[in-house]
């Protein structure tokens, strides 16, 4: 399994951006309303450090994850807490699959019941790891082009269709407490791109995946900024909190001349896409660490089984679109940070204290080339 | 099941006797009998004893009527070959050994002239169009190429039309095919390998690629896999087409179909490799992209601004054929919000009667149209194209009238269709085709959904192939910027310095950036 530069920037993004796109600037709104988007543009920062974090966790690392675990704690250890890791993708697959499916039921297809939409996507996961990760990366790629530009035409004509400036201008009546759990609360999306410990090793040269996520973070932090302030200015706060989507809503008012409306029937077609990809790789991710952690020869056939998990997971994990908005401001958060960012975090303490490996070629491997004549 | 689960040994089918490796015998008799039976029931054999000299050595004549240019085998071999070799020596001192070589060296006046010695090479040359001389005495057999028949001049291609650039296009001759190639590239680096394929046909194939440019392992696997070809008969390059591919279970083509030798020649130019097939007017090339299916040979000899506009044009022709009649199907069924209020309302009056779902009206449609296209193509020329625009005109018109399907579903349909010629390959043309009638089905069940979750199906399929080992949606999957700027767009000459990337090439510049001082450019 080999991954191009840009793949692994695709899949990283990916994993980021399209459930963030729809659910952060809620949360933010929620927690620092006029003021949410400064909070996005303020996790810059805890971002840079939390890439920094990865990176000196792979460059330390001979093994991807979950082996390192094995590397750095132990091989008992190493297996149980790798092990953990199974339920905890299989959750992240089912409850983004949930989100997606509540979103569609209530804004674009109505009367089909979630069990059709379950199923669908679950047959494309299925059909997609079972090619295996390089051509889900090679999909991914063409999906983040058009993605992207689609996504950043669409804010800013739903932007200038409905545009009051007005509606971000109190900076100053800023409260910092949430300033800084809005704050937080961005930095913790970007701890979806913990599988880099994984997928980094795929690369020819994995010191190449410091450069990747950091386009990552400068890719995601002006589009979920853009997201938010596009949210503020079209709508204004209390229209934004009261609604459940309120991107959607917001994209919904947007038209091109007096001709073109409705154009969030083109925004769900692109979400689809990257929720297609924000399932497939921690679907992946799933069968990956289940191989790793059980010696199995392939990770393709643990796909059937997962799948069936991951189905019925999504549809028992809550009655109602409520219960899944309750969940993404409480449970869902705490799981993430915990195998996302506090696990990577001990494991950085303890790799702080080791030497970095040696390469092949004997020389230390993060040692920088020298640059050319 | 029985069929399916068969495991028995192969049929041990004898081979056919032309196949025996046997050696020429010296005594002309034996290879006579040899030969009664081994040409027993070709009628079009043309079989003339002859004996000369005072001894009357006995030599025999063979060819195929038909294959062969008779003329040339009267005045040039059979006239020479009786008039003059009684004077060459006296013939009691003359052997069979020798007078094969004085035939071959002193008498006949042709060029290709060799000497054979088994009976294998004997019944391949006789039906290759070649006259074959036996004479008594030797256990060798000599062979004057005299291969010449009826066939189909050089004319413009009939699938493959262009506004500007040659109108030259491929026949079913394998040497008229190679020699326009030649024509267009007048380099010893330009190798034609022939090799023959086929147990009963005996097919000639020739592979053409660049020395200097093509990846020598590229041509390698080529030949690898024509060589392992074991068929009784190859009567066309699809033969090979669906033989040599990578990846044989689907309907994404891995090879690309052409006849117009400048296409051939660009893409050799660009460390492509050519397959050719006597008796096809075909070419086929490897490795090829998906994306380079949007690009026509026209591209090149107009000037790049219009032509990358067209190339664009082409790309969206592309989705719109593959996708028309599923979008309105799904906004018509399902999204309806998105229709502005007074065009709904006109789609809706005129759906008003209408006994089908959208979904069925667009299935019916679409079938009758495929129906109309393919009656086209097979009906005689002369009446073809009126049958299919009279019936297109008037079905249309009757089923609108009759209240079967609505005005805005025919023009979809009609829409889909020009939107489909647009395309410069034939073989995307039959993907588009097919696939249509899937993403019809997406959309009539989940509407946009069912649509996105097609293309992504669509996509990963496309993301596992390779054309001998080329991914098949590169340069957009994996993505290669450089190599995009001259499938979206047609890169201009002069910004072309290299040649478009492929593994293995040997030399990837395609010219030299020279300031008129001569000085390079940066």
């Amino acid at each position: 399994m080999k991954l191009t530069k840009f793949q692994l920037y695709s899949v990283l993004l990916i994993l980021v951006a399209p459930v963030a796109y729809l659910e952060t600037p809620h949360v933010l709104i929620h927690t620092l309303y006029a003021n949410s988007w400064l909070a996005v543009l303020a996790a810059t920062i805890p971002g840079l450090l939390l890439i920094q974090m990865y990176y000196y966790i792979i460059q330390k690392s001979t093994q991807p994850f979950p082996l390192m675990l094995d590397e750095h704690l132990g091989k008992t250890l190493g297996r149980i807490v790798g092990a953990f890791y199974i339920p905890f993708f299989i959750l992240v697959c089912s409850y983004t699959l949930r989100l997606f499916i509540e979103f569609m039921k209530m804004n674009v297809l109505p009367a089909t019941p979630i069990s059709v939409f379950i199923g669908v996507l679950l047959l494309v996961g299925f059909v997609a790891i079972k090619t295996g990760l390089p051509n889900i990366a090679r999909v991914l790629e063409p999906t983040v082009l058009v993605g992207l530009s689609f996504s950043i035409i669409i804010l800013l004509i739903a932007l200038f269709n409905n545009f009051h400036l007005d509606r971000i201008l109190p900076i100053g009546y800023m409260n910092y407490k949430s300033f800084g759990e809005a704050t937080l609360i961005t930095t913790f999306v970007l701890g979806k791109m913990m599988p880099v410990l994984s997928l980094a090793f795929f690369l020819d040269n994995k010191r190449n995946s410091q450069p990747l996520m950091r386009y990552v973070l400068l890719t995601f932090i002006p589009l979920i900024t853009l997201t938010t302030m596009t949210i503020i200015i079209t709508r204004g706060i209390l229209p934004a909190l009261s609604l459940t989507f309120p991107l959607f809503s917001t994209i919904r008012l947007a038209r091109i001349g007096a001709f073109i409306q409705n154009l969030d029937i083109f925004f769900v077609a692109i979400w689809i896409l990257g929720i297609f990809g924000a399932v497939t790789i921690p679907w992946f991710m799933t069968c990956y660490v289940t191989q790793q952690v059980f010696n199995l020869r392939d990770y393709r056939f643990v796909a059937a089984p997962t799948s069936i998990l991951i189905g019925f997971l999504s549809i028992l994990i809550s009655r109602n679109n409520l219960e899944i908005l309750i969940w993404s401001h409480t449970l869902i958060p705490l799981v993430y940070d915990l195998f996302f960012i506090v696990i990577p975090f001990v494991l950085f303490v303890i790799v702080l204290f080791k030497p970095y490996p040696l390469t092949n070629s004997t020389e230390p491997a993060h040692k920088v080339e020298p640059p050319p004549a | 099941m029985r069929y399916l689960n068969s495991k028995k040994d192969p049929v041990q089918t004898q081979p056919p006797a032309e196949l025996v490796k046997e050696q020429l015998s010296p005594h002309i008799q034996e290879n006579i009998d040899m030969l009664s039976g081994v040409l027993q029931g070709c009628s079009d054999v043309v079989i003339k004893e002859f004996k000369f000299g005072e001894s009357h050595i006995r030599g025999l004549m063979i060819f195929m009527d038909g294959l062969t240019d008779r003329k040339e085998v009267e005045n040039n071999l059979l006239k020479p070959l009786l008039l003059e070799l009684n004077m060459q020596k006296r013939d009691s001192e003359l052997e069979g050994g020798e007078v094969l070589n004085i035939i071959k060296e002193n008498i006949l006046p042709l060029a290709d002239l060799k000497v054979l010695e088994t009976m294998q090479e004997l019944c391949h040359h006789l039906t290759s169009g070649d006259t074959v001389f036996l004479i008594d005495g030797s256990a060798n057999g000599l062979v004057a190429g005299t291969r010449s028949w009826q066939g189909r001049p050089v004319q413009s291609p009939e699938n493959e039309i262009v506004v500007f650039g040659p109108k030259e296009g491929f026949t079913e001759t394998l040497r008229f095919n190679t020699a326009l190639l030649r024509r267009r590239i007048k380099s010893t680096t330009l190798k034609i390998e022939s090799m023959v394929i086929g147990r009963i046909s005996k097919t000639d194939v020739v592979v053409c690629y660049i020395d200097s440019i093509a990846p020598p392992q590229l041509v390698e696997e080529v030949k690898k896999r024509l060589g392992k070809i074991d068929i009784d008969a190859v009567l066309d390059t699809g033969y090979l087409a669906e033989l040599i591919a990578d990846n044989k279970w689907t309907i994404f083509t891995q090879t690309e179909h052409t006849e117009k030798p400048d296409r051939v020649c660009g893409q050799l130019l660009e460390g492509k490799v050519c397959i050719m097939v006597d008796g096809s007017p075909m070419a086929l090339v490897v490795p090829i992209s998906f994306p380079e299916y949007m690009i026509s040979p026209e591209d090149y000899y107009i000037h790049f601004i219009p032509a990358s506009l067209f190339r664009m044009l082409r790309f969206i022709a592309f989705f719109l054929a593959l996708l028309a009649p599923s979008l309105y199907v799904a906004v018509i069924t399902y999204h309806h919000e998105m229709i502005p209020t007074p065009l709904l309302l006109t789609i809706a009056a005129t759906r008003q009667g209408v006994p089908f779902p959208a979904f069925v009206e667009a299935l019916l449609l679409d079938a009758t149209f495929e129906l109309l296209r393919e009656a086209g193509l097979r009906l005689p020329r002369a009446v073809g194209p009126a049958v299919s625009i009279v019936g297109a005109l008037i079905i249309g018109d009757a089923a609108v009238r009759a209240g079967l399907v609505s005005t805005p579903m025919v023009v979809i349909v009609a829409f889909t269709g020009i939107a489909s010629f647009v395309n410069p390959s034939y073989n995307a043309g039959i993907i588009i085709r097919i696939a249509r009638f899937g993403f019809l089905f997406a959309a009539g069940m989940l509407g946009f959904l069912g649509i996105i979750i097609g293309l992504i199906l669509m996509a990963l399929r496309m993301a596992s192939l390779s054309s001998f080992g080329l991914p098949y949606l590169s340069p957009l999957a994996p993505f290669n910027l450089s190599y995009m700027g001259d499938i979206v767009v047609r890169r201009p000459w002069f910004a072309s310095r290299k040649r478009p990337y492929m593994e293995g090439m040997k030399d990837e510049i395609r010219q030299s950036f020279e300031n008129h001082d001569g000085s390079k450019k940066t």
